[in-house]
């Protein structure tokens, strides 16, 4: 599945009303880990369609960022059910966030 | 962007062995790190028992080091690198501004850091506690945030910050009159323990407590399992084999990041297997292409 980007206004529809399990990944373009994050979370979202994949620009959502505490980039954020049920600041290698949807 | 055959992280007596015999083999390296080898090196006293060089002075086995380096036509890229990802089939480095490198295999060669976290500073990692201003300095628009600095190196980072911050403490670790903006507050008094609850909250020192939405902790080293994600440690070392093989593949180590002894001959002569290992490992994953 491709990656959608998430804003203030679909949040609540493909975040907190996906039947599907969805991994958040907050990201700025001044960011360089993130740069490194991003081609393993676009390779998730390619290689698993029982995950959604959302990408969340944290400048131009200050709102969800603040929502969410948001307070190192990347960050990952798993929602189930709309519930946030996970979460993991920093780069982490791919089978550690896809451990992070499964627990 | 360039994709070289091994990165080298460190130019003490490993990473500097490690270059000149991948150097032998024909690889191409990339080998980080200061461009005057190890500190701990120049400051030695006399070293006693390094074969060849018999009653050396730190200084004068420096000179002879990197003479040997620069002979064989190695170059030091002055970086320092602050995350190593793991990509599939490479590596991606992230220097201290933000460059990006690649390498097929690494080799870590940086040393083994004195430094303990603070209390507090482990548990609220990401959750107001950070290692890099560039990165996250943003997040904290119109916050107030404490800066750890371990040398003046450091000092253009607290800079940085009063870009975004509101206020902008600094707790220099070190003696030298630190030369901040004037909108950084510098404080001499001792960081002891970082306070929160689900994020920070306050740094407490020797004689106070200051009450701080994030505090930048930046160090000469981060710790070996914050620069490689993944990373199997054996606090405060790195687990290796005795090829020097971590449990990420394709990276290995050598020095005092892997344990005691630390002693000179030692960490040249595992830098030697390091190397050795990376250039088989190179060959293995070329046959198998």
């Amino acid at each position: 599945m491709s990656v959608v980007t998430i804003t203030e206004s679909n949040f609540e529809k493909e975040v907190l009303q996906s039947d599907k399990p969805v991994l958040l990944d907050f990201w700025a373009t001044w960011c360089g880990p993130c740069k490194m994050l991003s081609p393993v979370v676009d390779q998730i979202a390619e290689e698993n369609s029982a995950i959604k994949v959302g990408k969340v620009n944290v400048d131009d959502e200050q709102e969800l960022a603040g929502r969410f505490n948001i307070m190192s980039i990347p960050t990952l954020l798993v929602f189930k059910n709309g519930q946030m049920v996970n979460q993991s600041v920093g780069v982490i290698p791919k089978e550690r966030i896809l451990q992070l949807v499964e627990g | 962007m360039a994709r070289y055959d091994v990165a080298i992280l460190g130019t003490g007596p490993a990473g500097l062995e490690a270059a000149i015999t991948l150097k032998i083999r024909n690889k191409s390296i990339l080998l980080l790190g200061e461009k005057g080898s190890s500190e701990k090196v120049a400051k030695a006293h006399t070293i006693l028992n390094y074969l060849g060089l018999p009653s050396v002075a730190g200084e004068d086995m420096q000179a002879a080091f990197l003479g040997h380096v620069k002979e064989m036509g190695v170059e030091i890229t002055e970086d320092r690198i602050t995350l190593v990802y793991p990509m599939g089939d490479y590596f991606a480095l992230q220097g201290k501004n933000n460059e990006i490198y690649e390498a097929s295999t690494v080799i870590l060669a940086c040393g083994v850091s004195a430094g303990k976290p603070y209390p507090g500073e482990n548990e609220y990692l990401g959750r107001g506690v950070s290692y890099c201003a560039t990165c996250d300095a943003a997040l904290y628009r119109g916050k107030t945030v404490a800066v750890i600095g371990s040398s003046p190196k450091e000092e253009v980072e607290a800079d940085f910050l009063t870009e975004y911050a509101a206020k902008v403490y600094y707790f220099p670790l070190y003696k030298a009159e630190p030369k901040v903006k004037e909108a950084v507050e510098v404080i001499r008094e001792i960081p002891r323990e970082i306070v929160g609850q689900m994020k920070v909250k306050s740094l407490v020192t020797d004689q106070k407590e200051y009450p701080v939405d994030g505090i930048f902790i930046l160090r000469e080293s981060i710790s070996p399992a914050n620069l490689l994600p993944g990373l199997e440690m054996d606090d405060p070392h790195v687990k290796t084999d005795r090829q020097m093989k971590t449990n990420v593949p394709g990276c290995f180590a050598c020095g005092d990041i892997t344990g005691r002894p630390y002693q000179y001959i030692k960490s040249a002569g595992e830098g030697n297997v390091a190397a050795l290992s990376a250039a088989a490992y190179l060959d293995e994953k070329r046959r198998q292409a």
